[in-house]
């Protein structure tokens, strides 16, 4: 809402200059973006335009006299509305009739007619318009203009003779018919779309655009002017589905005042007589079957400090209130001290006693208010899980040389599909921002693809990303997920030794590395995956037990068409897993109870065996840990051989098992039947031969 | 064999041991394989010389006993040179790098949206988490903003196409993407009496067009205090001291009336500028304040939505939004740049 302060000073005294002004507005909610000046009044006082932020609570102060009764409660100056003007007689047989169809959409129609001699405006009415933003057109539209910058109430002029009978109808707009508003654009009505219209169409988008066809020109000669009050709710969908925000449709659709169109109309007839720009012709026709009843609202003095934490004093609650233009009246034998307040109807968003409150505090000055710090009054809880969790997600990632990275949650469609088994359960949005950002996301991965490749094609070959965050399936909704991608180098480059190219083994201890952090213990299986290639893919599985397993998430390389189809460049592969966060949590550390620290040492024994190449090497694990009995304590994969001496089709692995016992040390004998049982178990379950 | 060959035979293949020792770790193998007290050569020696003849026994034990008191002071010996010559021929050039430990980072509004937890867990508050997609009473209708309520306009909403299963009632469904973390605070009040206080940070969603300080996606924190006797004074306490304790402590903290349908008195919070103190500069666009939250004291209508007394209690909440906090805290220029992951932005934040 952009105010000239010569206009404003009209409708109300302004003790301060206007630097001010605009200070002391502002912190009293009416937040001045700007202060453009203007060039000095006749009288020589310096002018500007305030352009000020109107919140939409406030479609009063979409006015000039709206700012005006704010300065004048700032001040306790007195503000001066134009008074009604006393309208010619006129004999008593109105012009024009008026039906509304449903008085909940148009509770209040004032109407009337008036010959008119079209011209441009005086000076001043233009000057205030065109500091308004307001373009004159001429000088009736200018004073239907006028009168809502001033009253904060929309007007509209109709040319009268382009009506086809002077019966006007606020009625539903006709299934498949059409209107052109002034605008020069054809618009389809719909039923739910309120429109005023003569007996043979359309002539107004009501409360939002007036119909090109009875549009007031150079040849008008009388016109019928509206000035009526219309459901917000109502003027609000209408202008959403067609598109459409006016100066009117944005003050009607945050609540105009059902009190305010006569007032407006006998501003607007007297501006007409007033500039010569036209002669009222019969009687204003006022459609208003059921006025509303005013709303009182009951204000407790020892609320006011309840809710703001500091006594304001009485003598300061009324006069604020009145001069806000509320009826304020101190309840005679209550116990406590109270008023009843009646609402003015400009104040639209004024509903109970908080709303007052907020009057008060606004007027006395926010910054007045003390500072204080609430008591705790039950201890505070401790923090969630998810919290400790995702702390030890990020301090074993980073300690793994992964940085965090956050992505959007929409994505492109054909991404999603990539990474989706099903592209039914692909989530949708229905008005996405663009194609790229259609559907969210049902993995983290391309959303984290697309952070590497982002940092691939600026000069990063070695890239480590992991994300935190939600992912969306049509099927079980949202969850969380863990996600991470590394490309490059497996080792920093220093100068002592050559590189080494990450590998699916890398991922696959990163990946452990995190489990273990959480105490847990995974398996991998082979596995197929759309994204991922094949070969290199496995599912994992947290492990409970040997037979309990918790799938929660797939490893492997990312295919590399659909990385260059996302736009990789480069040659390195590109490992990625994802995992789901539901299985993870640092519960069991709260039970955790430390084992005794061995006393006796240790004996190692090294284990060559060749099996079959298809056998996987967890199955001979398996079968390792299974025989060895309870002196085994720990098993490690040393070396995997194929070549000279192994025959086609078959690997060599190597383990070098570590056993103790906690209650002595371990003699040679001992060891050594346990390796024969790791044998015969490996020979007869596995086929496998000793080396 | 004999004794006495033996010994010869030990002392040779010693000296040539000897001569073959270049390191530390040479050295003991050596000493344990000649002096190792069960399996070393020399105690092998000594024992095998208990089945001697007597005659010879006297003359084998002095020149075993001498054998290995040669032993011994030759390794010295070598021990010694070995830790002399060391400092000469093995020296390294210090200054060469060492080889690097990777180590990643978090993400800086990870970092700023922890920063503010802590200071707020220390006053008191928990930490909730709740899901991005929506219903639109969590969203919307709890918070008295009911369908086609012009504050909706405010904060611009991604709908799903069809609705998702939601996280509480299967009767609510998630039909949106969440515009601000207010729904957690319902989900909170629907389940738990006062005293409240709990704060709600999380990424949320409005239909903006990304640009220089909008992005589509953005985090938030919400807080929300409710109890009897809670007041204004209490929010601006709180709050003041929250952003003297994020900014810093000469930070000033102003308070303006503002709207939200969901707090009424409605307050916007400025902070003097932090890159001109407030003196005026371009980000401030010379009012010396920077506008950082919003929050009021909680409108009755929603302690109604959950079944709250009004009359009861009071509270107040706020909402800000960590990307524009971030963006003033380590002066980042564009809030996209947040969300490209660039390592070369990512790496210049603490671990």
């Amino acid at each position: 809402m952009r105010v000239l302060v010569s206009w404003l000073r009209e409708l109300v005294e302004v003790p301060v200059s206007i630097e001010e002004l605009a200070e002391a507005l502002t912190l009293r909610g009416f937040e001045v973006g700007a202060v453009e000046p203007q060039p000095p009044n006749e009288d020589g006082s310096l002018d500007a335009v305030l352009d000020l932020e109107i919140t939409t609570n406030r479609p009063d102060c979409l006015s000039v006299i709206g700012i005006a009764r704010e300065v004048s409660t700032l001040y306790k100056t007195d503000l001066r509305p134009p008074s009604i003007f006393p309208l010619p007689d006129t004999d008593s047989t109105p012009l024009l009739t008026v039906t509304v169809d449903d008085p909940h959409l148009c509770p209040r129609y004032v109407g009337a007619v008036a010959s008119v001699s079209i011209g441009p405006s005086p000076p001043w009415i233009a000057r205030r318009l065109e500091a308004s933003d307001i373009r004159p057109v001429n000088n009736v539209v200018d004073i239907t203009n006028y009168v809502m910058l001033e009253t904060g109430h929309p007007m509209h002029a109709f040319d009268f003779d382009k009506l086809s009978k002077p019966e006007i109808r606020v009625c539903s707009g006709n299934i498949g018919g059409t209107i052109k508003t002034i605008d020069g654009v054809e618009r389809r009505l719909q039923p739910e779309m309120l429109t005023i219209a003569d007996p043979e169409q359309a002539c107004a988008v009501a409360g939002i655009m007036g119909g090109a066809d009875s549009e007031v020109t150079e040849t008008t000669q009388t016109v019928m002017l509206e000035a009526a009050y219309f459901n917000p709710t109502n003027i609000r969908r209408t202008g959403k589905s067609l598109g459409l925000t006016t100066d009117a449709s944005y003050r009607f659709e945050r609540g105009a005042d059902v009190a305010a169109p006569p007032t407006a109309m006998n501003r607007a007839l007297e501006l007409l007589i007033t500039t010569k720009a036209g002669t009222p012709q019969g009687p204003i026709v006022d459609h208003f079957p059921s006025p509303p009843t005013p709303i009182v609202v009951r204000l407790r003095h020892n609320r006011i400090g309840y809710l703001l934490g500091q006594q304001i004093d009485e003598t300061f609650i009324a006069p604020t209130l009145n001069r806000l233009g509320f009826k304020v009246r101190l309840e005679p034998d209550s116990d406590t001290t109270a008023w009843q307040v009646q609402v003015p109807s400009f104040r639209v968003d004024v509903k109970r006693e908080e709303d007052l409150i907020e009057e008060i505090a606004r007027h006395h000055g926010y910054d007045r208010l003390p500072t204080t710090f609430p008591a705790l009054t039950r201890p505070p809880s401790l923090p969630a899980p998810w919290r400790a969790r995702d702390g030890l997600l990020r301090r074993l990632l980073t300690g793994c040389g992964f940085s965090e990275a956050i992505t959007y949650a929409f994505i492109e469609r054909a991404s999603a599909q990539s990474v989706s088994e099903d592209s039914e359960n692909i989530v949708a949005l229905q008005n996405p921002l663009s194609e790229k950002a259609s559907v969210l996301r049902p993995s983290l991965i391309p959303g984290l693809l697309d952070s590497l490749i982002h940092n691939r094609r600026r000069e990063r070959q070695d890239i480590r990303l992991f994300e935190i965050g939600s992912r969306f399936r049509r099927n079980d909704g949202e969850s969380q997920a863990l996600a991470i991608a590394m490309t490059g180098s497996a080792t920093s480059k220093h100068w002592s030794s050559p590189d080494r190219k990450s590998d699916f083994f890398d991922i696959v201890g990163v990946v452990t590395r995190l489990c273990e952090g959480f105490g847990v213990q995974i398996a991998l299986e082979q596995t197929r995956v759309g994204h991922l290639v094949p070969g290199q893919t496995a599912s994992i599985s947290l492990l409970a037990t040997h037979e309990n397993r918790t799938p929660i998430g797939e490893i492997g390389q990312l295919c590399p068409e659909f990385a260059t189809r996302r736009g990789l460049t480069g040659s390195d592969p590109v490992f990625v897993a994802e995992l789901d966060l539901r299985p993870l949590s640092v519960d069991k550390f709260d039970r955790l109870q430390a084992n005794p620290v061995p006393r006796y040492p240790s004996m190692t024994r090294d284990l060559s065996v060749e099996v079959d190449n298809s056998l996987p090497a967890a199955d001979v694990r398996g079968t390792i840990l299974a025989s060895a009995g309870s002196t085994l304590v720990e098993v490690k994969e040393i070396d995997l051989y194929q070549g000279e001496e192994i025959a086609t089709g078959a690997v060599s692995l190597s383990y070098r098992l570590t056993f103790r016992a906690p209650d002595r040390t371990l003699t040679d004998a001992e060891v050594q039947s346990s390796i024969d049982a790791v044998l015969r178990a490996l020979a007869e379950i596995h086929r496998a031969k000793q080396r | 064999m004999n004794a006495t060959t033996d010994i010869t035979a030990i002392r040779a293949a010693f000296e040539t041991d000897l001569q073959a020792i270049a390191t530390e770790q040479d050295l003991q193998h050596v000493r344990d394989r000649y002096l190792g007290r069960k399996q070393g050569t020399v105690a092998t020696l000594m024992r095998s010389l208990a089945n001697a003849p007597a005659e010879t026994k006297p003359a084998l034990g002095k020149s075993a006993n001498a054998l290995k008191r040669d032993i011994e002071q030759a390794l010295s010996k070598k021990g010694t040179a070995l830790r002399t010559s060391m400092k000469s021929t093995d020296s390294l050039d210090v200054t060469l790098p060492g080889r690097e430990l990777a180590f990643g980072r978090r993400h800086p509004l990870t970092i700023i949206r922890e920063q503010i937890e802590t200071i707020f867990e220390t006053m008191g508050f928990e930490t909730l988490q709740g899901p991005q997609v929506e219903d639109d009473y969590h969203n919307f209708e709890a918070l008295n903003m009911p369908a086609d309520h012009p504050a909706r306009d405010m904060q611009d909403t991604f709908y799903l196409d069809q609705s998702i299963p939601g996280t509480g009632d299967p009767a609510l469904p998630a039909t949106l993407l969440r515009t601000h973390t207010s729904g957690m605070q319902i989900r909170y009040m629907e389940t738990h009496t006062p005293p409240v206080r709990i704060i709600a940070p999380g990424l949320v969603y409005r239909r903006d067009t990304p640009d220089l300080t909008h992005s589509p996606m953005f985090m938030q924190v919400e807080g929300l205090v409710v109890d009897q006797g809670i007041t204004m004074a209490d929010l601006k306490g709180t709050l003041v001291e929250f952003l003297q304790a994020f900014f810093d402590t000469e930070t000033k903290v102003t308070f303006r009336p503002s709207f939200f349908p969901y707090t009424e008195p409605s307050a916007e919070v400025f902070i003097s500028c932090v890159f001109c103190s407030g003196n005026g500069c371009s980000v401030c666009k010379t009012t010396g304040w920077l506008e950082i939250l919003g929050c009021g004291m909680v409108h009755p209508a929603v302690f109604e939505a959950v079944g709250y007394d009004p009359e009861l209690y009071t509270g107040w909440a706020f909402g800000i939004g960590i990307d524009r906090v971030a963006l003033l805290k380590y002066r980042v220029e564009d809030i996209r740049l947040f969300y490209d992951n660039d390592l070369r932005l990512l790496e210049q934040f603490p671990h």
